[in-house]
């Protein structure tokens, strides 16, 4: 080849020589944990994002309250707190807290983090709307308010998204900086853009010093890589290992939790087919979610009784569902689709309309990437809609998703349901202050619901994180928001 | 005889170059660049009207993928995006920024784009660079045993190497880097599975990119070393004396002026299209940024990616015609080239035939089978009496599912084949030799083409097709300027033309008789490609339906499954390397 073409060709190659920036090597001993992360940053980690749930896990960001197994608040920055009247709570704080860059977790501290949350645009979903306010009523005393009485005003501050900085972290009160700033058994010492992060064990931590020296963290978005990585041993953890890999994990350990995630057919009600009672009632009849559990999920989900779990549930009596009588679907034809970012519902969704084809329905199933298909999802472009939400949310209760998804004026209301009985059902269940009777206000939204026909609950889904034999002391959280904590080791 | 002189148009009646014209030749390039960018700027900046989503929905979303839409929300966030009233508007705007250097900040995460993007560009440029160095390596290595046969005064059709070229063309490059991780990173322990830190990170992915390519470019290469060794020059070279290993060099400089231009071009579609194999490795390159900002639309950080693109694509166009001139040398002027008809390849045809047969019974036998019938407890089963070729996740059979995926397959990539054959030959005969339309689409990501398609014609098997045929004519139409720019210079086509040949009989007689063979087979080559591809932007919901058992498809659903189910990627791929061989052999013409 000319001198001329080998220079053009070498062009590109003398102009990039580009590699993502490598983690700086950290001079002190201790082990360090390799974890692999879901997903990469999508605003720098601020917490006013989906980032904020990596904050959590990571053990970077810490909350006021964090929610325990019954989904009730629990003390974490906030050692207690009492209810004033029904719309302000004040919080008494931990003392001797610092924020990883020195600065005390006061008052005045708290009161501008929440300010900032209450702030942003949008707010972060557990406050938003709220008109949420917070003053400091002396060192370590702090006023939380809202604007209408709220019996969840203390489960919100457990959201990953009113993760508390240090005042430094707000120089851009729109996107805070958790560099630094955090008070959690790790600090983050640096973010390399989308591709890593090194945390460095804070050894004053209020808990105790971590058992760990620190954490390389890595966000692979692609779930084969993190199950490859775990595999070749450069990873100690990684999450949401996909069920179809599982098997492939011979030298590792799987910790798998039943999260509050519900995978459910939802039927257009407003037309086409399924504005038919009995067609929805046909389906009803038709579909099995035992095949797609014992096959598609390989056994590593739950059949779902009803749109919440048995653990939601609390033990009590599920009211009993009456559907009306089913009509012959004499091969009506329906369209259903499903979204490939959660691998498993496409295989699902192909099962259930093999069944529903059983049923004498005629079926064709649209699959695509979830960003393409939500527009029409939502303005009930597909009859039926295979989808996998949580409905839990970020205050560890279900009404917020029943009124999201369920009621005429929901915002995401896959099925378009409007039933003004259940609207009033849903109004009803958010009054209750009491535990045990919003949730059986929450089982009688459930029964009306089902007996619709509008949305047949398929499964309940768990999450599978992978973790090396020599590591221990995982944190186990039923909502997914904690992974690494002080007691977290990795051997030798 | 002036450098601007050497290569010229068709129209040969034009007036030498005056200093007044070269002026005007300086200031083209500048006025091209700026209207593509403003041209990929407003194709961007139309996203949001074309896909009818609203990008504070889309904008929100990608923030918080669980969030409802919740109407207070998406006002606010609209308020703060600051949201153009029209397409036009806003592109005018952002182009009035990017010229002062401002490409503003991301409406995801609020970062300067100019933080984000070119770090992104620079990690996808090493990829890309070295992706296509190693498949010229490649190429020559593949081609090696013709050029010596060639030097010889024997034409072949390449051997064992050109059928190993053929088949690696045929491989799909998700399939060669998932491969590549359980067997190499996870296997044998050798290289990193993830991440890109170091030069370690380069192998798996390079090799990923660069075996198909490369095996394509060692087949043009060939095809190009064929022709050259029918020329006269080669024959008073060897009589004259002149070492082998002389000629051989020559014949292959000579042929390697076909290959520069498609290896420019491989290299600038690899910067923004590479989406796929970066995400398997976890490489944060510009592929992912442009796919995640497109799907989001995050239209600050498209438009600077498309941006940066677009000039890169017109430079490496540029450069490619360049290079070839330079690599022509003296002999790119008037009359200096001497191309000429080689004699016909003996017997590949009867190979070809061979490998179709087989491919065709294996067909038949799958679609005399049911595709459809699911048995969960089948699930992944080996083959066995039962199923042949063993099951998929479904139960469903995987011979059946062959059979039946056949003509959706290959059919439809045949058909598209011939489609940006014609109009790559025409674009390319019709261009002005210089770098053009094709480079700008050639840069554009995939994933941008797609979602303007999918709003124009709709999430089908049609949109799909046209998504596809928007891009894969370029190659072609490349191949064809870079042999019609040989051929004008050519000692026969200057008498033709001298001797008052109209420009129909130019075209007719001369170039055409030249450029068709090595294009068609060139158009053949990349049948895999195109299967693949229509597979590839089921994503966006273009293409066959869900449950179709089309190829690609099979290949991408079954390729998570790849160490517990080997088959389920084994025989889809071995269908596609089937294809290509086989389409390889076929002789085109002479």
């Amino acid at each position: 080849m000319s001198r001329p073409a080998g220079a053009l060709l070498a062009l590109p190659l003398l102009l990039a020589g580009c590699f993502a920036p490598a983690a700086e090597e950290s001079a002190d001993g201790g082990q360090r944990l390799a974890l692999a992360l879901a997903f990469p940053p999508v605003a720098a980690l601020s917490p006013f994002s989906d980032d904020a749930v990596l904050l959590t896990r990571m053990g970077v960001g810490e909350t006021l309250v964090r929610l325990d197994e019954a989904g009730e608040p629990a003390p974490l920055l906030a050692e207690s707190w009492s209810r004033v009247d029904d719309r302000t709570v004040t919080l008494d704080l931990r003392a001797d807290v610092p924020f990883h860059d020195g600065t005390p977790l006061d008052a005045e501290a708290v009161v501008g983090a929440l300010a900032a949350a209450a702030a942003a645009v949008p707010a972060p979903r557990s406050i938003d709307g709220l008109g949420l306010t917070a003053r400091a009523v002396d060192e370590d005393t702090v006023e939380v308010q809202v604007a209408e009485p709220d019996p969840l005003l203390v489960h919100r501050l457990a959201a990953p998204g009113l993760v508390l900085l240090a005042p430094a972290a707000y120089a851009d009160p729109a996107a805070p900086d958790p560099v630094g700033t955090g008070t959690g058994p790790f600090e983050l010492t640096e973010l390399r853009g989308t591709s890593g992060a090194t945390l460095t064990a804070d050894a004053d931590h209020w808990a105790g010093a971590p058992e760990l020296a620190g954490v390389d963290v890595t966000f692979p978005a692609d779930a084969a890589a993190r199950t490859a990585g775990l595999r070749a041993g450069e990873l100690d953890v990684a999450v949401n290992l996909p069920i179809a890999q599982l098997p492939t994990l011979t030298d590792t350990e799987v910790l798998s939790v039943p999260l509050p995630r519900l995978v459910s057919l939802s039927l257009d009600t407003a037309d086409g087919p399924f504005a038919d009672p009995g067609l929805r009632a046909a389906v009803a009849a038709a579909i099995d979610p035992q095949p797609v559990v014992d096959g598609v999920y390989e056994g590593r989900a739950d059949v779902a009784e009803g749109l919440v779990d048995d653990d939601t549930a609390g033990g009590l009596d599920r009211p009993a569902v009456t559907l009306p009588p089913a009509t012959d679907p004499a091969g009506a034809s329906i369209r259903l689709a499903t979204y490939s970012d959660r691998p498993e519902l496409p295989e699902a969704a192909a099962v259930l309309a093999e069944q529903l084809r059983q049923a004498g329905f005629t079926v064709e199933v649209v699959v695509a990437e979830y960003a393409t298909l939500e527009t029409d999802l939502l303005a009930g472009a597909y009859d039926a809609v295979l989808a996998s939400r949580l409905y839990l949310g970020d205050t560890g209760d279900p009404v917020g998703y029943l009124a999201a998804d369920l009621t005429c004026a929901g915002s995401y209301n896959l099925a378009r349901l409007c039933d003004p009985a259940v609207d009033a059902a849903v109004a009803a269940a958010a009054t209750r202050a009491d535990p045990e009777e919003r949730r059986a206000a929450m089982l009688q939204v459930e029964a009306q619901v089902l007996s619709t026909g509008a949305v047949l609950p398929v499964l309940h889904e768990r999450t599978h994180t992978g973790y090396a034999p020599s590591v221990s002391g995982l944190v186990v959280d039923p909502f997914d928001r904690l992974l690494l904590g002080t007691e977290t080791t990795v051997e030798g | 005889m002036t450098a601007a002189g050497r290569v010229r148009p068709v129209s040969a009646a034009r007036p030498r170059r005056t200093p007044g014209r070269l002026r005007s030749h300086l200031l083209r390039p500048v006025l091209t660049g700026l209207g593509a960018v403003a041209g990929a700027g407003l194709l961007v900046g139309a996203l949001p009207w074309l896909s009818g989503d609203d990008p504070a929905r889309t904008v929100l979303r990608a923030r918080e993928v669980e969030r409802e839409p919740d109407p207070a929300v998406l006002a606010a966030l609209r308020e703060q995006l600051d949201l153009p009233a029209d397409p036009v508007r806003g592109t005018l705007s952002w182009l009035g920024r990017a010229v002062t250097g401002d490409l503003g900040t991301s409406w995801v995460s609020g970062q300067p784009v100019g933080e984000v993007v070119p770090p992104a560009l620079g990690v996808s440029a090493t990829l890309a660079g070295t992706a296509a160095a190693v498949a010229v390596v490649l190429a020559v290595l593949l081609a090696l045993p013709v050029v010596r046969r060639a030097a010889d005064g024997r034409a072949d059709g390449g051997g064992a190497a050109g059928v190993l070229a053929a088949a690696l063309a045929a491989l799909p490059e998700f399939v060669l880097a998932v491969v590549g991780v359980a067997v190499v990173a996870v296997g044998w322990g050798l290289l990193p599975t993830s991440g890109f830190t170091g030069p370690e990170h380069l192998v798996l992915p390079v090799l990923a990119l660069a075996l198909p390519a490369g095996g394509l470019l060692g087949r043009v290469l060939a095809g190009a070393v064929r022709e050259t060794a029918g020329e006269a020059w080669v024959r008073s070279w060897r009589a004259a004396g002149v070492s082998r290993s002389a000629v051989q060099g020559a014949v292959a400089r000579r042929a390697l002026t076909v290959v520069v231009p498609q290896v420019l071009l491989l290299l600038v579609g690899l910067l923004g299209a590479g989406a796929v194999i970066e995400a398997v490795f976890d490489v944060p390159g510009l592929g992912r940024v442009a796919l995640a900002g497109a799907l989001a639309q995050d239209l600050p950080v498209v438009q600077a990616a498309v941006a940066l693109l677009v000039l890169l694509g017109l430079v490496a166009g540029g450069a490619g015609v360049l290079v070839h001139r330079a690599l022509l040398g003296p002999a790119g002027s008037d009359g200096g080239l001497s191309p000429e008809l080689p004699p016909p390849v003996p017997r590949a045809g009867r190979w070809a035939a061979g490998l179709l047969a087989v491919l065709a019974l294996v067909v038949l036998a799958g679609v005399l089978r049911d595709p459809t019938a699911q048995d969960l407890g089948d699930r992944l089963a080996a083959p066995s009496w039962e199923h042949p070729l063993g099951a998929d996740a479904l139960g469903r059979d995987v011979l059946a599912r062959f059979g039946a995926g056949a003509l959706p397959s290959v059919g439809l990539a045949l058909l598209i084949s011939a489609v940006v054959l014609v109009t790559g030959v025409a674009a390319g005969l019709l261009g002005r030799g210089r770098a053009g339309l094709a480079d700008v689409l050639n840069a554009l990501p995939a994933v941008v083409v797609g979602i303007a398609v999918a709003a124009v014609a709709g999430p089908s098997l049609v949109g799909a097709a046209v998504a596809v045929s928007l891009v894969a004519w370029i190659p072609l139409a490349v191949h064809t300027r870079t042999l019609a720019a040989e051929v004008r210079a050519s000692g026969f086509h200057l008498a033709a033309r001298t001797s008052g040949a109209g420009r129909g009989h130019l075209v007719r007689h001369h170039l055409l008789p030249a450029v068709l063979p090595p294009v068609g087979r060139h158009a053949l080559l990349r049948v895999p490609h195109t299967a693949l591809a229509l597979a590839g932007l089921s994503f966006l919901g273009l293409g066959a339906g869900a449950e179709s058992p089309e190829w690609g498809r099979s290949l991408a659903d079954g390729v998570g499954y790849l160490e517990r189910a080997p088959w389920l990627v084994a025989v889809p791929a071995a269908g596609l390397v089937l294809l290509g061989v086989a389409a390889g052999l076929v002789r085109t013409g002479r």
